[in-house]
């Protein structure tokens, strides 16, 4: 069977919602708009899964990945909120741009390959194609294991990163606290004793030396 | 549509997200180009799955999914370790090495 | 016959064993028991089989011990097939006897000698090693067990002349001995390798018999000459190493430096002779080749003369009597050189005896001097120490040559046969004999006016050391003085085993030629009238050497000995430097060698070594490294840019169609035949062809080649277009030709 005409204009625009979402994304230097676009393509990417009859992982995008994943970048974009400046890096800028120019030259080879080497009619799916139904079915008999191994994996994650983003309140007061003595002792070998007392105690009165 | 278009976008997505990680400075959006080339993955294998009419494509793809979560995730936490440390997140500044 | 001979040898090895584990906590008593019992029961071991069991076992070979096997390399002719294993049969009983006796004597000897020597278990255990190793020498059945006594015998004798190490002196004798063995041993192993090459064996018996039978030693070598001669000339070499011939001789007089029992037991009675002893065994080979037996007894005799010239002028005890050992070592070269081997062999075993005695009477007379050997301080000995001074008259005398001791008898036979002898010939080496003779007559001279000059020197007239000195003369105790007794009597009665009975109708009185005849063949027959006239020209010239030397030292130093020190003052000196062989060997040999290694350091260890290998490693492995560092960059974006272009490359190449870089293009007349494999081969995968022929017409198809009609002639573009199916990638390539 031959696509219509509908079908051709619909994945245009698909094509084009997703491809614009990502270049936009790949080239903000405000990291909020950049969460923002990404957003928009994953809508992007939900609605062409929903064209390749992937139902149930259209929803499951839209939940998971432009839900929570990118709830949680938001999150950390508002800790960490910086504009750039520049936003290219510049470390070895002429070999991660001959990298891209790889890029470039093989997505236009798998282009053509995938081209010759795929059948160019569509493929009818079946009515339960892509349903809740039979991706369970799959997920909890033949891929029961990946499954179960998946949900150790996020069980990881989550223990991993609560322990990298610890803080570590008690290694910093010690940092602190070292700075503070080097910077006594450099005063008191210029003999500035009172000025001395105010560093080494920074809150109270002096104290004892 | 023929599968080898949706084949097609696959890899402009995943060249795209490639670029971003490649070229950007700020390490969230090095982070964002991941996702993006996690979700060229995904696509590609619904595009075969649709074509090959098994669904065992769309279950690894959920799979990838979760992953891309759990991966997230670690990644951000570092991204968060990385900034109190060295008060920045430009890669740039954030470079140990001498060149 | 087997007998147990392994016994013999190892008793010795035992003792060396045991003294070097346990010797040093051991008593003295105990050490030098437990030495003195190793050799005494080695000698009770030899002697049971020597006169027991020997006698009837001589016609088939002698006994025989076959330990195991040590070699046993391929088969057939090539191979090689050596077992470690023991032949006692005439020749090495008798050497076995003189070893283990004399050994034994020489034990005891030193253990009054040594008394005074902290260092006790060290010398007996070397001692004991010495005499094992010289049994296996004597008593191996091949030269590869033989060859390892050699080398024993060599290691002992380094060890025992520097036994006093911490002289730098006596350690440098050590090594020169060594290393002048080592010379010889070189020519040696090479005479033993010729040999096996074309004989095939190592075994004595078996050499004997390829050797008697067949002309396989017979066949020319080198220089027009058989193998047999350069086998003889090689094993020669060797011989002259160990048994202190010209040119190898220069260490026995600096192995001095050694305690004398050493001096005694090494290098007068045993080790020396291992020389004759190889040449001996060796006859079968050496009968080939007249040439051979013509240098050894020539080199023989002319070191005979020329060492008991140097002899004349020596003033130290034992430099005299070694000089005396390479003087008569030349006497048993000759002999055996003379096709004489009775005689050879005889003159080693009275050798022994007197020699020994000699030398022991030297120990005994440095004890009594308070150590000092210098003779121009001596005199008058004779009433001082009347037991030594008895011992030493008698062995003087022997090796004079004074009837009927034994040094008469066995010097004698040498001579006489000398001049009898037809192993050379009638033709153009018939000289050799007479002349060898004539240096012997004059080396006979000779020793009798050295050996009486020591003696006039030593125990005649009045002393002429100091009043200290004088003091302290005193006779050396038993358990010296018992050995030298009993030397003594050996060195009057050894000579009548060899009494020519032939002269006097009773051939059976020659115990020592019949003896022999199992293993040397039958002894040389002498004409009675040259026999008695050499017997009598012996004994007078014995005499006139007595009696000169008593003109010049008789009682001291006389008049005619001053006359001659007045008179050739240049020509006494040169002869008391012996002739300064050492100081030309140094400047031929041993500066340039010095210079040579010199040079080397400089240019192969420092240069090449030092700076090029050692260095120069680290250098490259520097510059590798500073390569190296620019791909470890760290950066995991630059990581990723790397990989994405390697994988574009193996893309790239794994897609790319095999076009050629040049199409092939035959062109006949208005056809063209075009080739577009590459490399000329054919491409494994299916490809196919656009030929565009640039005149309005296209060929597809899946073939490389094609042929192609022009209808008009002229320039053309022919263009391929190479496509792969597979991934749609394609190449194009072009050329230009031009048809007629």
């Amino acid at each position: 069977m031959q696509p219509a005409v509908g079908d051709y204009i619909v994945f245009g625009l698909l094509a084009a919602g997703v491809i614009g979402g990502a270049v936009f994304t790949m080239t903000r230097r405000n990291p909020v708009t950049a969460v923002m676009s990404l957003v928009g393509t994953f809508f992007a990417l939900a609605a062409t899964y929903a064209s390749l009859s992937a139902h149930f992982l259209a929803i499951i995008q839209i939940l998971v990945y432009a839900g929570a994943i990118m709830v949680l970048f938001i999150f950390v974009v508002m800790i960490l909120n910086r504009e750039e400046v520049a936003p290219v890096a510049l470390r070895g800028l002429g070999l991660r741009s001959l990298g891209v120019a790889a890029g470039i030259y093989l997505v236009i080879i798998f282009a053509r390959i995938v081209r010759v080497n795929t059948p160019s009619d569509l493929p009818v799916p079946s009515e339960t194609f892509g349903t809740v139904a039979s991706i369970g079915d799959i997920l909890f008999r033949d891929f029961l294991y990946p499954f179960e191994a998946i949900s150790l994996l996020l069980l990881v994650a989550v223990v991993g990163g609560v322990v990298v983003s610890r803080s570590h309140k008690k290694e910093v007061a010690a940092e602190q606290a070292a700075e503070r003595r080097k910077i006594v002792e450099e005063l008191q070998r210029h003999d500035f004793p009172a000025l001395a007392d105010n560093a080494a105690e920074p809150h109270g009165s002096g104290g004892h030396h | 549509m023929p599968t080898y278009y949706y084949l097609t976008l696959s890899f402009v997505l995943f060249l795209v997200g490639t670029s971003g990680v490649l070229l950007r400075r700020n390490a969230l959006i090095v982070l964002m180009g991941i996702e993006l080339q996690l979700n060229a993955g995904n696509l590609a294998f619904l595009a075969f799955s649709r074509q090959l009419g098994d669904q065992k494509g769309h279950a690894f793809a959920f799979i990838i999914i979760a992953l891309a979560a759990a991966e997230a995730a670690v990644g951000l936490a570092i991204l968060v370790a990385l900034f109190r440390s060295r008060q920045t997140i430009n890669l740039d500044e954030a470079s140990l090495m001498k060149r | 016959m087997p007998f147990n001979l392994r016994l013999i040898p190892l008793m010795p090895f035992i003792g060396a064993t045991l003294l070097m584990l346990f010797g040093r906590r051991w008593k003295r008593e105990t050490v030098v028991m437990v030495a003195c019992l190793a050799v005494f029961f080695a000698g009770l071991v030899a002697f049971d089989a020597f006169f027991t069991r020997l006698p009837e076992a001589a016609e088939a070979g002698g006994l025989t011990d076959n330990v195991w096997t040590w070699l046993a390399v391929g088969s057939g002719p090539t191979g090689l097939h050596v077992d470690l294993a023991f032949r006692m049969d005439a020749l090495s009983g008798l050497l076995c006897l003189i070893i283990t006796f004399i050994g034994f004597l020489i034990h005891v000897y030193a253990s009054g000698y040594m008394e005074h020597e902290p260092d006790y278990a060290r010398f007996f255990a070397y001692l004991n090693l010495f005499c094992g190793a010289m049994l296996v020498l004597v008593l191996g059945d091949n030269l590869p067990v033989m060859f390892v006594g050699w080398e024993g015998v060599g290691l002992c004798s380094y060890l025992l002349i520097g036994f006093w190490y911490t002289d730098n002196a006596n350690a440098d004798a050590g090594k020169k001995a060594f290393i002048t063995n080592r010379i010889g041993d070189f020519g040696f192993l090479l005479g033993i390798f010729l040999l096996f090459q074309y004989s095939g064996t190592m075994n004595f018996s078996e050499i004997t018999s390829v050797a008697q039978s067949g002309s396989a030693l017979m066949q020319p070598f080198w220089l027009g000459q058989p193998v047999a001669f350069w086998v003889g000339l090689l094993l020669f070499i060797g011989a002259a190493g160990k048994s202190a011939q010209i040119p190898l001789y220069v260490w026995l007089p600096d192995a001095m430096a050694g305690p004398t029992p050493v001096s005694a037991l090494i290098h007068a009675a045993t080790m020396v002779t291992a020389g004759v002893y190889m040449v001996a065994r060796m006859h079968a080979v050496y009968l080939l080749s007249p040439a051979a037996m013509a240098i050894v007894a020539i080199v023989g005799a002319l070191t005979a003369a020329f060492a008991a010239i140097i002899g004349f002028a020596q003033n130290d005890f034992k430099k005299v009597l070694a000089y005396s050992t390479v003087s008569q070592l030349g006497f048993m070269f000759a002999g055996v050189g003379t096709a004489n081997y009775d005689a050879g062999v005889f003159h080693l075993f009275t050798h022994a005896f007197f020699k020994a005695g000699l030398f022991l009477c030297a120990g005994s007379v440095m004890h009594a001097m308070s150590g000092s050997g210098d003779i121009t301080k001596m005199g008058g000995l004779r009433k001082r120490i009347p037991w030594t001074h008895g011992v030493f008259f008698i062995c003087w005398l022997a090796i004079c040559g004074i009837f009927p001791l034994s040094g008469f008898f066995s010097k004698d036979s040498i001579i006489a046969g000398a001049f009898a002898t037809t192993v050379y010939g009638p033709a153009g080496m018939a000289w050799v004999g007479p002349f060898v003779g004539v240096l012997l007559v004059l080396a006979a001279l000779g020793t009798a006016f050295y050996m009486s000059r020591l003696y006039f020197l030593v125990f005649t007239g009045p002393s002429r050391a100091d009043a200290e000195t004088q003091h302290h003369i005193h006779e050396s105790p038993f358990v010296m003085v018992g050995p030298l007794v009993l030397l003594a009597v050996g060195a009057a009665l050894g000579g009548f085993i060899g009494i020519p009975g032939a002269l006097v109708e009773h051939p059976e009185l020659n115990l020592i030629g019949h003896f022999f005849e199992p293993v040397l063949g039958a002894e040389m027959m002498v004409p009675h009238a040259t026999e008695w006239a050499f017997m009598g020209i012996s004994f007078a010239l014995a005499l006139g050497g007595i009696g000169l030397a008593y003109l010049f030292y008789g009682g001291g130093y006389r008049e005619p000995a001053h006359q001659v020190a007045f008179q050739f003052p240049r020509f006494v000196a040169l002869v008391r430097d012996k002739f300064r062989v050492d100081e030309l060997y140094d400047a031929i040999f041993i500066r340039p060698l010095r210079k040579l290694s010199e040079w080397l350091f400089k240019l192969a260890d420092r240069i090449i070594i030092d700076k090029i290998l050692v260095e120069g490693v680290g250098m490259v492995v520097d510059v590798f490294g500073r390569f190296a560092r620019f791909l470890q960059l760290g950066d995991a974006q630059r990581y990723m840019a790397a990989f994405a272009i390697g994988v574009a490359a193996l893309v790239f190449f794994a897609t790319r169609p095999p076009a050629p870089s040049e199409l092939k293009v035959s062109v006949e007349g208005l056809s063209v035949q075009v080739d577009a494999r590459r490399a000329g081969r054919q491409s494994p995968r299916e490809l196919e062809y656009t030929y565009d022929f640039d005149d309005g017409r296209e060929e597809n198809q899946t073939a490389p080649e094609i042929r192609h009609t022009f209808r008009q002639p002229g320039k053309y573009t022919i263009r391929v277009t190479v496509t792969d199916p597979r991934w749609g990638t394609s190449t194009v390539v072009k050329r230009r030709v031009e048809v007629q």
